[in-house]
C-alpha cells in the first residue's frame, strides 16, 4: 500500500521528461531566411511553456490546427526581412506572421506575446537600421558596419530574477509544471493517511481494543496510533518527493515534513472527536478532499479564501517549503488544534460520565 | 438462484438503509463545491476585472521614465487586461502578500534606471510569487518577465548602437535628442507589437470549450472519487458471512454481483444528487456552458445519459479496489491515490494536451481516460467502438477480478 505513492511519484516524474506545453504551436518558417532562422532559434531554445512542432510547409501547419493536433500555427511570411524593414520604417504595414488558431484562449494569448518577444529583437534591429540610415542621414553606412556596431553593444541577460521568500533563486528548482503538483498530491495523501489512522483507531475502539485504556488517556492513545501510522507515511512522503524530482534540500524537507506530520496528527484527532463515529468521519472524506484540492496550491493557486486555507494542514506544508514563516504558523496551528482536541476530549469525557 | 436473489435483495435493503446518510453526504459535497464556486464568483475571481493578476511593485518608482513605463503598461499595453501593477511600500506589500491579495511582489532596486541607461543591467528586479513553490503560475510568470526583459534589452541594444554610430561620426551633441526620439518610437512599436501578426480564428472545430471540458472533468472526478464518499458501504464486511453464503450455494461471483449492484444503486443516487442541482443551474442560466447556452438543461441530460456506462465502470473499479484492499482503511487510501493519480494523468485537473506524449498515451489508456473519451464522444453525438469498448472491457475486468479476489478469500477455488 505504501509503495503506491513513491511508484506514482517516480512514474509521473519520469513520464514528465518529454516535451510538453500548455499549448502546441505548429511553426512554419521560410527556409534560407536569416531572420527566420534567428527567430526559430529564440523560440526553440531553452524551456518554454509552449510546445513547438516544426513544419516544412504552410499547409502542413494549417492542417495540424484543423485536425486539432496543434492549438495554433505561426506561419511566417516568405519575405519576412523585407516586411520587417517596411514595418520598422512605417512605410507599409504588412503582417510578418499569420497566426492561425482554433479559438482564442489564455495560453494562446500568452503565446502571441512570446511570438512578439521572439520577433522583437529582429524588429528593433530593423528600426535601428532604418533610423540610422533615414533619420540620421547615414545612407552610406554598410550593413556589416551597422551589424558590427549593434552586436558590440547588444545587451543580453534578463532584468528579472525570481526569488522565493527565503531568498532561494527560482532557477534552483529544475522541474516541469507536470511534476509541480506532485508535492501537493503527496501532502493530501499524507493527510488521508492520518485520517485512515484515525478511522483505524475508531474501529479498534469500537471493537474494544482500547477497553483497558482509561477515557482520560484515549486522546494520547489516539495520538500514538496516528503517530505510528504517519511515521511510515512521512518516510514514504520524503522518498516520493525525492523520486518525483521536486525535492529541495534534506534539512528543509525533513523539518517541514516533521511539523506537517504533527499538524496532521492533531488535525485528524480533532476531526475524529468532532465526528465521533467512523461513519461520520467517512462522510467528511470527499468534501474535505474537494476543499483541499481547491484551496491548497496543488493544481491552482486561488487568491481568495484565506480563512479556509488557514484551516488546512497541507496548505501550511506547501507554503512552508520556501517560507519559514509558515513553518512557525504550522507549529502554532498544531498547538491550537491539540489544545482544542484536549478541551473537546475533556468535554466528551465529562458528558460520558 | 433463490438464495442469490435473496442475497441481492438483502444488499439492496442495506443500501436503502444507508441511502439517507449517503444522500446527506452527497448534498454536503454538492454544497461544498457550490459554496466554493459561489464565493469565487462573488469575490470576482471569474469576472473580467477580477481575473487580472495583481502585482505589488515595491521600490522607488518616482523616476519619470519608470513611472512613465508603468503608466504606459497600465493604460496602453495589451498586458493591462491580464496584469494590474500596484505601487506600494514594503510593509503594505508584505501585508497584502500575506493576506493572499497579490499574485506576486516585484522589488525594483535602487539605481535600476542608471543600470539600464548605462547598459550594465546589473540591478535585477526580483519578484516573489505567491505560489509556495514552483508551479504552472510561476512558470507563466517567468515567461512574462522574459518577454518584458527581451523588449527592454532589445530596445536598449538599438539605442546604444544608434548612440555609438553618432559618436563614431563625431555627432555627440545629437545623442540626447536622437535617443529621446528613438526611445519614443521604440515605445510606440512595443505598444503596438500585436501588429506583427494577423490572427485567423477557425472556430471551435471538433474540440470542447474550456468551460465544458472542466465541467465534464469535475463530474467525472466526482464519479471517480465516489468510492471515498460511499466507503461506509464497505465497512463491517465479514469473511465468515461470505464463507457461509458460499456453503449455501451463493458463490463468489454471485456475492460480488449482488453487492456490486447494490453499490451501483448508491453511486447512481449520488450521481442523481449531483445532476439535479446542476440541471437547475443550467436551466435557469445561472451556470453557463458555451456549447449549451440558451438550450436549457436538455443537452445536459443527454450528457448524463452518456455518464451511465462510465458510472457503471467507475463503480466496478471502486468495488474492486475495496475488495482487493485489506480492510476499509486501506481501501480508502487506494481510492484516494488511484482516483487522484488517474484523474491527473487523464487530464481532469490540467488538460491532457499539457502533458508529454507518453503521459497522454498512458492517461488515455487508463479507465479514467477511457471514460473521458467516451463522454467526449457522447457530447458530439457519436459512439465509436474505440470509445465504447474500453468502458465495457474495464467494467468486465474489474468485476471478474473482484470475483477472483472474493473467491480466493472464501476458499481455494478462485471462481465457482
Amino acid at each position: 500500500m505504501m509503495c503506491m505513492a513513491p511508484l506514482f511519484a517516480a512514474g509521473v516524474g519520469r513520464l514528465s521528461q518529454g516535451s510538453a506545453g500548455i499549448a502546441t504551436v505548429a511553426l512554419y518558417l521560410p527556409e534560407g531566411d536569416e531572420t527566420a532562422a534567428e527567430i526559430s532559434e529564440r523560440l526553440l531554445d531553452g524551456d518554454s511553456v509552449l510546445r513547438y512542432l516544426s513544419c516544412g510547409k504552410e499547409d502542413e501547419a494549417r492542417a495540424l490546427v484543423e485536425s486539432g493536433e496543434a492549438d495554433a500555427a505561426w506561419i511566417f511570411a516568405e519575405d519576412m526581412e523585407e516586411r520587417l524593414g517596411e514595418l520598422a520604417e512605417r512605410r507599409r504595414v504588412r503582417p510578418v506572421v499569420t497566426v492561425v488558431e482554433r479559438r482564442d484562449s489564455v495560453p494562446l494569448t500568452l503565446g502571441r506575446e512570446i511570438l512578439a518577444a521572439a520577433i522583437y529583437p529582429s524588429y528593433s534591429y530593423a528600426v535601428y537600421e532604418g533610423y540610422v540610415r533615414g533619420a540620421l542621414g547615414m545612407e552610406e553606412a554598410s550593413e556589416e558596419k551597422l551589424r558590427a556596431v549593434y552586436e558590440s553593444v547588444a545587451v543580453e541577460g534578463s532584468l528579472f530574477q525570481m526569488v522565493y521568500p527565503d531568498q532561494t533563486p527560482g532557477e534552483t528548482e529544475d522541474y516541469s509544471y507536470v511534476q509541480a503538483p506532485l508535492r501537493g498530491i503527496l501532502a493530501i495523501w499524507l493527510t488521508f493517511c492520518g485520517l485512515a489512522g484515525a478511522l483505524w483507531f475508531m474501529q479498534d475502539e469500537e471493537r474494544g481494543v482500547y477497553g483497558r485504556v482509561p477515557m482520560a488517556k484515549r486522546l494520547a492513545a489516539s495520538y500514538g496510533a496516528c503517530g505510528v501510522f504517519l511515521a511510515d507515511a512521512s518516510v514514504v512522503l520524503l522518498l516520493s518527493v525525492k523520486l518525483s524530482g521536486v525535492f529541495t534540500d534534506w534539512k528543509k524537507e525533513v523539518v517541514s515534513c516533521a511539523v506537517f506530520v504533527l499538524c496532521v496528527t492533531a488535525f485528524v484527532n480533532l476531526l475524529r472527536l468532532l465526528c465521533r463515529t467512523p461513519q461520520k468521519l467517512g462522510v467528511t472524506l470527499l468534501p474535505l478532499l474537494a476543499v483541499m484540492l481547491a484551496l491548497c496550491p496543488v493544481f491552482l493557486n486561488l487568491q481568495h479564501f484565506r480563512a479556509g486555507k488557514l484551516l488546512l494542514p497541507p496548505w501550511y506544508y506547501l507554503q512552508s517549503v520556501h517560507n519559514v514563516r509558515y513553518l512557525y504558523l504550522m507549529a502554532a496551528y498544531t498547538l491550537v488544534l491539540a489544545a482544542l482536541g484536549l478541551l473537546l476530549q475533556r468535554l466528551l469525557n465529562r458528558r460520558a460520565g | 438462484m433463490t438464495r442469490v436473489r435473496a442475497y441481492f435483495l438483502a444488499q439492496l435493503k442495506r443500501t436503502f438503509r444507508l441511502a439517507f446518510p449517503q444522500l446527506a453526504a452527497d448534498i454536503l459535497i454538492c454544497a461544498c463545491v457550490g459554496l466554493l464556486s459561489y464565493l469565487l464568483v462573488a469575490q470576482g475571481a471569474f469576472a473580467a476585472g477580477g481575473a487580472r493578476y495583481r502585482i505589488g511593485m515595491v521600490g522607488d518608482l518616482s523616476d519619470s521614465y519608470l513611472g512613465f513605463g508603468i503608466a504606459a503598461l497600465q493604460e496602453m499595453d495589451d498586458s493591462r487586461f491580464m496584469i494590474e501593477l500596484v505601487g506600494m511600500s514594503e510593509a503594505e506589500a508584505d501585508e497584502a502578500f500575506e493576506k493572499g491579495e497579490l499574485y506576486a511582489v516585484m522589488r525594483v532596486p535602487d539605481g535600476l534606471l542608471e543600470s539600464i541607461v548605462s547598459g550594465g543591467n546589473d540591478c535585477l528586479i526580483t519578484y516573489t510569487p505567491a505560489e509556495g513553490s514552483k508551479g504552472l503560475g510561476t512558470m507563466v510568470m517567468g515567461e512574462i518577465t522574459d518577454i518584458a526583459s527581451t523588449l527592454v534589452t532589445s530596445s536598449q541594444s538599438a539605442i546604444y548602437a544608434m548612440q555609438r554610430m553618432l559618436v563614431e561620426e563625431g555627432r555627440q551633441e545629437e545623442v540626447g535628442r536622437e535617443t529621446d526620439r528613438l526611445n519614443l518610437s521604440l515605445i510606440n512599436l512595443v505598444l503596438s507589437r500585436s501588429g506583427f501578426g494577423e490572427v485567423e480564428l477557425l472556430g471551435y472545430a471538433d474540440g470542447l470549450s474550456m468551460e465544458l471540458y472542466y465541467f465534464c472533468s469535475a463530474v467525472l472526478l466526482f464519479l471517480l472519487l465516489a468510492g471515498l464518499l460511499n466507503c461506509v458501504f464497505f465497512a463491517r464486511r465479514k469473511e465468515a458471512l461470505w464463507q457461509f453464503l458460499k456453503a449455501g450455494g451463493v458463490g463468489a461471483p454471485w456475492q460480488v454481483a449482488g453487492e456490486y449492484l447494490a453499490y451501483l444503486c448508491l453511486v447512481g443516487m449520488g450521481l442523481l444528487a449531483l445532476c439535479l442541482p446542476l440541471s437547475l443551474l443550467l436551466e435557469r442560466g445561472i451556470m453557463v456552458v458555451p456549447e449549451w447556452e440558451g438550450m436549457g438543461a436538455a443537452p445536459f441530460w443527454a450528457f448524463v445519459g452518456s455518464l451511465i456506462p462510465v458510472t457503471i465502470m467507475f463503480a466496478a473499479g471502486q468495488f474492486f479496489l475495496f475488495e482487493a484492499a485489506d480492510g476499509i482503511v486501506n481501501g480508502i487510501l487506494m481510492q484516494l491515490l488511484c482516483g487522484i493519480g488517474m484523474g491527473y494523468l487523464s487530464g481532469y485537473f490540467y488538460p491532457s494536451s499539457f502533458f508529454p506524449e507518453r503521459m497522454r498515451v498512458l492517461g488515455d489508456f487508463l479507465p479514467s481516460g477511457a471514460a473521458a473519451r467516451f463522454v467526449e464522444a457522447g457530447l458530439f453525438g457519436k459512439a465509436p467502438a474505440a470509445a465504447v469498448m474500453p468502458v465495457f472491457m474495464y467494467t468486465a475486468v474489474f468485476l471478474i477480478l473482484a470475483a477472483a479476489v472474493r473467491g480466493r478469500r472464501t476458499g481455494r477455488e478462485w471462481l465457482w
